[in-house]
């Protein structure tokens, strides 16, 4: 076994971006004789894993090169009937054809309302390619807020409450410990460092190295597998059950122990703002902003007021202000708090109370509140401790409050954006030395951070809802959604009668999306979307362009593309939110396309100017990039395509450094430890005491009210102090449907592209629960079921869904896991089809079943199995 | 919608009798597949065709009867040797198994059948060959390639139901035992009643020996190890229960024992030796095949 | 003359599969063959069970059974601690296959040649192209080398395996937790013999007495 060099006549590796996940770590590519034959990580990058390290499925790329499923050419429906299972009948056009099918149809909604045009999100691979380009591609049009996106990928299993609260505490779109620094982390629900979320493999590197050094890591989870079966210890917990736990420990630090990070409370956080018996803000009349009681001179002032300082304000106490009663709303919080017993919090979690005792305990003693650590000459408050979340627990309808209640605890020690404690991904950006472009967050009203970059909808400042809907997504309603849940609701129709909204959406532009298989109840996806015009940039005919699309456009993959933007704004979803340097990656070409497959970037520039709002996409582009200098400026009636507009954008962003950084594929430079962590320079607050809810709920009921619109939501879910509300899903079992199903990420996929990959197939195979449904030993005897068998999963409404059984130990034994995205059947994908049991359609798309305040989806369900 | 699932289990868990999910692979007791497998199952052809062989040629090393000897020596060299070859990834190079006879009991076995051929050759063409000198090497020879197939797979440590110390014994009264119903045969076809009446004494001792060894063998290997006991557990619960109960019972047991007793005393007539043989030979394939079939490997954690 | 060994750190490794990929890249695998797998099992009872996460490879045994078993010395270990296989030697007799308590190796015959990724759509130009540069022989026995090719020749260039990438096995530097450490077994002051000796590496199945190269620290 040896090479056989003589064969080789071109060997190089190519620098770029991994866009298997939406992480982007840093990876080359060796191309032998012009052929793509292995993925490695970057060394010198700060971007992604240890040394030259890459996940599998990232080094698993290759085969989206090599797929010979792609598609080739643009594909036109001809079949006019759609829905599953009916084939589309596709014939093969040319690309001019399809380019000016779409413009035509565009410009003919456009002359009536451009919000009828449905926009999706680039989902499966958001590292592959510009990240928040579609959405100011569609203000290009027109289009308002947020309304109007719809998401595949990880749909809305992913992130709205998460994101929601990310951005207002930290400015940032997520969290992760401070792996460096800390000494005890709380993961609910999320596998932070073991394999998924932002920066995975970033994340992974810095827990493998934290975990060496002996941190403790106590995972609350269904199950045992990525998360709780590295950890130190793993805690089963019933999905959407965590605010109890976080309650109860919140609980124990305030009322039992006693012992919190006062000072912190006092200087970042809204504990200190005077409220009035209705719960809200008492504001100062002129001004309107809220108000502080400071004790040294026992008087009521503004918040901001520089002759108070923090440590006068005050926590608790009444005092009078013109003439009416005020008190800090730290004073009701803690009250409240009292409900939330360790008991209490077992008897709904099923976590022991002696171990969420332990853990409460645990927290407090490694909190070190007091202790200050200087790292670079910069002294900051040391708290190593570090509590974190993401999609696993944030999934419910009580999602707003599971995020709360997590965050809360880091909030009471004062371990936030300090060393050791929670950090918000990186949520600022420095320019590169010598260039241009730099993102910093700024403070808005009543003290709130609003954020530099937000995908979608600004968390800050809150607008009030209202109506009548303008868009599809009724975000003038629901307005803390990331991303709006109304267009996946079955019940929209009623929605958008009762609402007003008067953009009846015709048309959808997507990027790779399979929103028709990767939320909730297929059928309801189906019927909210087919009357739609289907346009999909995709790799391949994937479920939802079998099912719903008229024209699908072959995109290139990641591998064939030339994207040097992939990364500049991406410090916001997949830096290193640790004290690593800046780093930036472009994504490089290693190959040709593929047929006739064009940068999905190209294709809206070009539909853009067929279109006529070239020029407004352009100005938004200079915008966004800050770009000042006149002659880097793309100018009125500039028809330049996505590298012409780069050559420009790179030499404003990296200055004289463009063609070193081009050539290079990346670059990194110095991150100040004052960078890290900003937050503790600024004079912000965390609004921990979410007033504005009152208000909204005010607001919504009025609307409601108005226009008679009568779909149940739990509206008590507005109320400003993290509360316990049961999930809908727990309030779904009965004796017949008594098990809770949910669905965890696997390492080895992404959504649900990855299972197109015969590499990861093969490998997916060899795992014991990547495509197969788990259920706890003792509960697969007692049902008489064994490994191996194929049992039907069934929800309330007679959706049911089919897998083969693998029992584990590590699972509690109320509830059966089923991985990522599988049971796919779209004919363009082979190695995909029929691989895994998906999940999604089990879920209920009731409006009931959506948080009522972020919107994001119930991702369990009350089922019932029995063997098929 | 997924009607691939079906594929799928099969994929992920086999009813081809592997018994093996892929995830399971030397996480629980994991098969052994080369030596019986596809191309495996030549060898097991491989084995039991040089230990007939050698058996006849043993037993009419007794009876100094040519004919034997010159289809023992056949059978093993041109059956046993070619099956052999067929195995083999690059039978050209068969020749470089000569190499390593210090550590590889296989290259040791090519010596053995090496020197058995040329001594062998040399006996049936030499007048007079029966001599005592010459029928004691040859003995040895038969008796050590006799037991070549079960002794390469008994020096497999990885594998603890061939490292079981009742193969050999197994191994070598099994080829006795074949070797002498062949031989029994030849006497009878040939017209030679007497002497295959004579024969049946032997027949009844071997066969309880025979028996005695298999009992022995699975006792011994039940008690060696977990995965010894694996092993076993599949021939007598798993997916190989048929074989075995068919196999070995009814045709290496139940059937030879039957013909024994109505021969008993020497009643012998061609035809019940003929049937005898076959069963004989079936049931001695049987345990081969079940014995390489079941072998485990421990799992790595 | 160094001996080859490798650490794997099961405390780092997430199971995320990086090693097995980035090994069949590296040496054109066809589907099914595994120099590196990740066993991935449990022990113990709900609710205190833990997962265990094993990757394994050629242990590169210094008293290597397949070494013993095999007839002709194709398989033999190097004077650098590799066990190799010399395809011009080896009769595909699978003896070293058999004798492997740790089952690292794959006979490489047509059935597995003519496998493809994608099945029934030919052979995609990565299989072909490997095909041509890294050839395997049919009917021989075929397995992980630790990269010897990559140690060579990183080597040549006064690289160090185990500290260089180019001088380092695929796995070591694929990687994205640091679980695997390459180094020299007979230098005692190597990052791989402090980590053994402080974190008591284990070899697997010590039992059958093959002397691994390969340990395990958690």
């Amino acid at each position: 076994m040896t090479y056989k060099t003589d064969e080789i006549w071109e060997d190089k590796w190519v620098n770029t971006t991994c866009g298997v996940c939406y992480c982007g770590c840093g990876a080359k590519v060796r191309v032998v004789n012009g052929v793509p034959v292995k993925i490695e990580g970057i060394k010198e990058s700060t971007m992604g894993g240890t040394g030259s390290g890459l996940c599998g499925k990232g080094a698993a790329g290759l085969m989206y090169y090599h797929d010979p499923n792609r598609i080739k050419k643009p594909l036109l429906r001809t079949n006019p009937e759609k829905g599953i299972g009916v084939d589309p009948k596709w014939k093969e056009i040319e690309w001019d054809e399809a380019l000016e099918m779409i413009a035509t149809k565009m410009k003919k909604i456009m002359e009536d309302d451009p919000n009828k045009i449905l926009f999706t999100n680039q989902t499966m691979r958001a590292s592959d390619g510009p990240h928040n380009h579609p959405y100011f591609y569609a203000q290009a049009y027109g289009v308002k807020n947020n309304g109007n996106f719809i998401i595949g990928g990880g749909s809305l299993h992913c992130g709205n409450a998460c994101h929601m609260l990310g951005g207002l505490i930290h400015g940032a779109w997520s969290i992760a410990p401070d792996w460096r620094y800390t000494k005890y982390v709380l993961k609910w629900g999320s596998s932070k460092g073991t394999g998924s979320g932002h920066s995975a493999m970033t994340n992974a590197r810095l827990r493998a190295d934290a975990i060496r050094r002996g941190i403790k890591e106590i995972v609350f989870d269904p199950m045992g597998n990525f998360a709780g079966g590295k950890a130190t210890e793993w805690l089963a917990i019933l999905p959407g059950t965590d605010t109890a736990v976080g309650l109860a420990i919140a609980n124990y630090i305030v009322n039992i122990r006693g012992e919190m990070d006062e000072l912190y409370l006092k200087a970042k956080t809204n504990f200190v703002y005077l409220i009035k018996d209705d719960g809200t803000y008492m504001r100062h009349e002129k001004s309107d902003k809220p108000l502080v009681y400071d004790t040294r001179d026992s008087k009521v002032k503004e918040y901001d007021d520089p002759s108070a300082a923090w440590e006068d304000l005050a926590l608790d106490g009444e005092y009078e202000y013109n003439g009416e009663t005020v008190r800090p709303c730290f004073v009701p919080f803690k009250e409240h708090l009292k409900q939330y017993t360790v008991e209490w919090a077992a008897e709904i979690s099923t976590v022991p109370a002696a171990k969420i005792l332990e853990v409460a305990k645990g927290w407090v003693d490694n909190a070190q509140i007091g202790s200050t650590i200087t790292i670079e000459g910069k002294t900051y408050p040391y708290r190593p401790v570090s509590s974190v979340t993401f999609r696993g627990s944030q999934g419910h309808t009580n999602g707003i409050h599971q995020v709360a209640a997590i965050d809360l605890m880091s909030q009471l020690v004062g371990a936030e954006d300090v060393p050791g404690g929670t950090l918000g991904w990186p949520a600022i950006r420095r320019a590169y030395p010598g260039g241009n472009y730099e993102q910093t967050c700024t403070v808005g009203t009543d003290g709130v951070i609003v954020p530099s970059v937000f995908y979608s909808h600004d968390p800050w400042p809150v607008h009030a809802p209202s109506y009548p809907a303008t868009n599809m997504g009724c975000v003038d309603v629901w307005t803390h959604c990331t991303l709006s849940h109304i267009p996946y609701v079955e019940e929209v129709d009623y929605i958008h009668e009762k609402l007003g909204m008067t953009s009846k959406p015709e048309m959808i532009f997507g990027i790779s999306a399979n929103f028709v298989i990767s939320n909730s109840d297929w059928d309801t996806a189906v019927k909210n979307f087919k009357d739609c015009f289907v346009v999909q940039m995709d790799l391949w005919v994937n479920e939802t362009d079998q099912a719903i699309g008229d024209l699908i456009l072959p995109d290139v993959s990641y591998l064939e593309k030339d994207c040097w933007s992939s990364e500049i704004d991406a410090f916001f979803f997949s830096g290193s939110p640790s004290y690593e340097d800046w780093y930036v990656h472009l994504q490089q070409p290693v190959a040709k396309p593929i047929g006739e497959s064009r940068f999905f970037m190209d294709v809206y520039i070009d539909v853009a100017n067929r279109v006529g709002v070239l020029d407004k996409f352009n100005a938004k582009l200079n915008d966004y990039y800050g770009v000042k200098d006149p002659d880097l400026q793309i100018k009125p009636g500039e028809v330049l395509n996505w590298k012409q507009i780069g050559e420009r954008v790179l030499k404003w962003v990296y200055g004289d450094d463009k063609e070193k950084i081009e050539k290079q594929g990346y670059a990194t430079w110095h991150k100040p430890i004052d960078d890290v962590y900003w937050r503790w320079n600024i004079d912000s607050r965390c609004p921990v005491y979410m007033e504005y809810l009152i208000h909204d709920r005010r607001n919504m009921e009025k609307i409601f009210e108005e226009t008679g619109f009568d779909l149940w939501m739990d509206m008590d879910q507005y109320t400003p102090l993290p509360t316990w509300f049961w999930p809908e899903s727990h309030k779904d079992l009965d004796n017949e449907f008594d098990l809770l199903a949910f669905s965890y990420r696997d390492i080895l996929h992404t959504n649900n592209t990855t299972f197109q990959n015969p590499y990861v197939d093969e490998v997916s195979q060899m795992c014991p629960y990547t495509f197969t449904i788990t259920l706890n030993t003792s509960l697969a005897k007692d049902r008489k079921i064994k490994d191996g068998d194929i049992i039907w999963i069934e929800n309330r409404y007679g959706v049911k869904e089919k897998g083969i059984v693998k029992t584990m130990e590590a699972q509690s034994p109320k509830v059966i896991g089923i991985a990522g995205q599988g049971g796919l059947w779209a004919d363009g994908r082979p190695v995909a089809k029929g691989k895994g049991s998906n999940f999604c359609k089990l879920l209920p798309s009731k409006l009931r079943y959506f948080d009522p305040v972020a919107g994001n989806m119930e991702t369990a369900v009350a089922v019932k199995i029995y063997k098929a | 919608m997924n009607d691939k699932h079906q594929d799928l289990v099969e994929t992920m868990f086999p009813s081809d009798g592997s018994g093996i999910k892929p995830y399971e692979w030397m996480i629980s007791p994991t098969r052994q597949r080369q030596w019986i497998d596809d191309k495996g199952i030549f060898l097991w052809l491989a084995f039991f065709f040089s230990e007939i062989g050698a058996g006849l040629y043993f037993m009419s090393l007794f009876y100094s009867f040519r004919p034997g000897i010159v289809l023992g020596w056949l059978i093993t060299l041109v059956l046993g040797g070619l099956i052999h070859m067929l195995y083999l990834g690059n039978p050209k190079r068969a020749w470089r198994m000569i190499m390593k006879p210090n550590t590889s009991e296989l290259s040791r076995g090519i010596w053995i059948i090496g020197v058995f051929a040329v001594l062998g050759f040399l006996q049936i063409i030499t007048p007079g060959g029966f001599n005592m000198v010459f029928n004691f090497i040859m003995g040895i020879l038969c008796l050590l390639i006799i037991s070549h197939g079960f002794a390469t797979m008994n020096v497999i440590r990885a594998l603890p139901a061939w490292n079981s110390t009742i193969v050999l014994p197994l191994s070598i009264i099994s080829g006795i035992w074949v070797g002498h119903q062949l031989l029994q045969l030849m006497f009878a076809i040939s017209g030679n009643a007497a002497a295959a009446s004579g024969m049946e004494v032997w027949a009844a001792a071997f066969f309880l020996a025979y028996f005695l060894c298999m009992l022995l063998y699975a006792w011994g290997t039940w008690h060696a190890s977990g995965a010894a006991k694996a092993a076993i557990q599949r021939m007598l619960e798993g997916d190989l229960k048929q074989i075995t109960y068919i196999g070995v019972g009814v045709l290496a047991i139940l059937v030879p024992l039957v013909f024994t007793l109505i021969m008993w005393g020497g009643d012998t007539n061609g035809f019940l030796i003929f049937l005898r043989l076959a069963s004989v030979c079936a049931g001695d394939l049987a345990i081969r095949y079940l014995i390489m079939k079941s072998a485990v490997y421990n799992p790595l954690i | 003359m160094p001996r080859w060994g490798m650490v794997i750190d099961v405390k780092r490794c997430i199971a995320c599969w990086g090693c097995t990929i980035a090994c069949k890249e590296e040496h054109f695998l066809p589907p099914g063959v595994f120099f590196n797998r990740v066993l991935i099992g449990e022990s113990g009872k709900f609710p205190t069970s833990s997962k265990l996460i094993y990757p394994v490879l050629c242990n590169h045994c210094s008293d290597a059974a397949c070494v013993e078993a095999c007839p002709t010395g194709a398989t033999y270990v190097r004077e650098d601690g590799i066990v190799a296989v010399d395809d011009e030697k080896c009769v595909g007799c699978r003896a070293c296959m058999v004798s492997c308590p740790y089952q690292q190796r794959t006979y490489y015959d047509e059935k597995v040649k003519d496998r493809e990724y994608f099945p029934g759509q030919g052979k995609t130009e990565m299989e072909i192209i490997g095909e041509k540069l890294y050839p395997f022989k049919l009917g021989t026995v075929i397995k992980c080398n630790f990269c010897s090719e990559r140690l060579e020749d990183g080597m040549k260039k006064g690289l160090t395996p185990g500290k260089d990438e180019d001088a380092s096995p695929a796995c070591v530097n694929i990687c994205p937790v640091g679980a695997r450490i390459f180094g020299d077994l007979d230098d005692p002051e190597s990052e791989i013999n402090r980590l053994i000796m402080e974190k008591k590496g284990k070899q697997l199945r010590k039992e059958f007495g093959t002397e691994p190269a390969v340990y395990y620290i958690d």
